[in-house]
């Protein structure tokens, strides 16, 4: 059996890599739109990146028994999007159970929202990611959870920015979504850079 | 006999371009559409993915709770990436890994998962065949706008075919997607506003001449 240390080690090396080298927002631009969404109120930063969090580790987790049982045959790969839909389904549908029997308020609250944060692209992206950078299960789980906190991270820069981007000096037609695309564009330079990104000349 | 002539309502092409204006269904844009041929390679399997799964989960019955055609919808899509793979493998056998992860994602977009229920199906089926389609055109641009300059800019090529060195090959990342798609959202804005603008003056000139 692993150490716990090890398994540790590679649940927070794997949520590193997904928090700043291959930020979901950033890096992928997986679920940008729910990001500049999401960004517009405080409140919907913590539940979104909740309920992506939540998803995206328990989906990772269950994909791994998937990844290396379908994906190595031959056609595998043709069914993988219907068998990630499956699980995020799943996971929902069980999800919405348990609001609804024990949590009623805050069902009804969340109802009409809860469908962005998990049928989006980051949730979905970083299970087919994970076929690519996980090992096993820890790494998996390491991963969606990092995901979770990137889109976070994201969203808490966007947030920030919001009210200094929508002001009267930014020219009218630039207001709003374009802005806030050229925003992320920057940031995701700084992303790069970080990470030792070069252009090849 | 019923009355069939509808008009058709061109707003997905430009004023409600789901790139430019409505920030929907981005991701592929801005990270894979680097040249024409993904463009073009995406516009294929969004026509594949979206259009055709708009008109398959349209037979949906609405008393089926909406969380729950949501996931009917994805479903449906994730069918249709089947055979989307398939005919994208055949056409363009060399594309690149990071086309078909973007393939994948179109699995959960926003065309299918939110403009069905706040837009398509409001209509009558062959008035929501040619919305939709129009917004498959809106999207067509956008990609092949993206991929054009981003082709031109990063690798001095159209279509493969060699136009001047490459000036800028940091076009192809990520990074200058989002601010390509940023700049082309804003000149959007300002052409549909323009010619708002345009369309009211001409009215009140009219209405002046009436008077």
């Amino acid at each position: 059996m692993e150490h716990i240390g090890e398994v540790f080690a590679k649940i927070i090396s794997l949520a590193m890599m997904s928090i700043f080298m291959q930020n979901a927002i950033f890096d992928r631009a997986f679920g940008a739109n729910v990001a500049i969404y999401v960004s517009r109120r405080d409140e919907h930063v913590v539940g979104f990146t909740l309920g992506i969090t939540a998803m995206t580790t328990a989906a990772s987790a269950a994909s791994y028994f998937f990844d290396k049982t379908v994906l190595p045959m031959k056609y595998g790969y043709l069914f993988m999007p219907l068998i990630y839909i499956g699980i995020i389904g799943v996971l929902y549908v069980a999800g919405l159970f348990l609001l609804w029997k024990f949590f009623h308020a805050t069902f009804k609250k969340i109802k009409k929202f809860v469908h962005l944060a998990i049928f989006n692209c980051a949730v979905i992206g970083a299970l087919f990611l994970n076929s690519s950078y996980g090992s096993d299960i820890w790494s998996y789980i390491g991963y969606g959870f990092g995901t979770g906190i990137g889109f976070f991270l994201a969203s808490f820069l966007l947030n920030i920015a919001h009210d200094r981007l929508d002001s009267e000096k930014i020219p009218k037609v630039f207001r709003g979504y374009p802005i806030m695309m050229i925003y992320i564009g920057v940031v995701s330079l700084a992303f790069n850079v970080l990470v030792g990104y070069t252009a090849k000349f | 006999m019923k009355n069939s002539r509808f008009s058709a309502n061109p707003d997905g092409l430009f004023k409600q371009n789901i790139v430019f204006m409505s920030g929907l269904v981005t991701a592929p844009i801005i990270v894979a559409a680097t040249s024409a041929e993904n463009a073009l390679i995406l516009v294929l399997s969004f026509f594949m993915m979206s259009y055709i799964s708009i008109l398959i989960c349209r037979f949906f019955p609405r008393r089926i709770a909406y969380s729950i055609r949501i996931l009917l919808y994805a479903i449906v899509a994730a069918l249709m990436f089947i055979p989307t793979i398939m005919v994208t493998d055949k056409l363009f056998p060399a594309h690149e890994a990071d086309v078909t992860l973007y393939i994948e994602l179109l699995t959960v977009n926003s065309l299918l998962l939110a403009k069905t229920e706040t837009r398509f199906y409001l209509k009558p089926y062959g008035e929501m065949a040619v919305d939709a389609l129009i917004y498959v055109g809106g999207y067509a641009i956008a990609a092949f706008l993206v991929g054009f300059v981003r082709e031109v800019l990063a690798f001095g090529t159209l279509f493969g075919l060699r136009l001047f060195d490459p000036v800028m090959p940091s076009a192809q990342s990520p990074f200058f997607g989002f601010i390509l798609v940023g700049i082309f959202a804003a000149l959007c804005r300002a052409v549909v506003k323009r010619n708002a603008a345009s369309k009211t003056a001409r009215f009140v000139d009219h209405s002046e001449d009436i008077q």
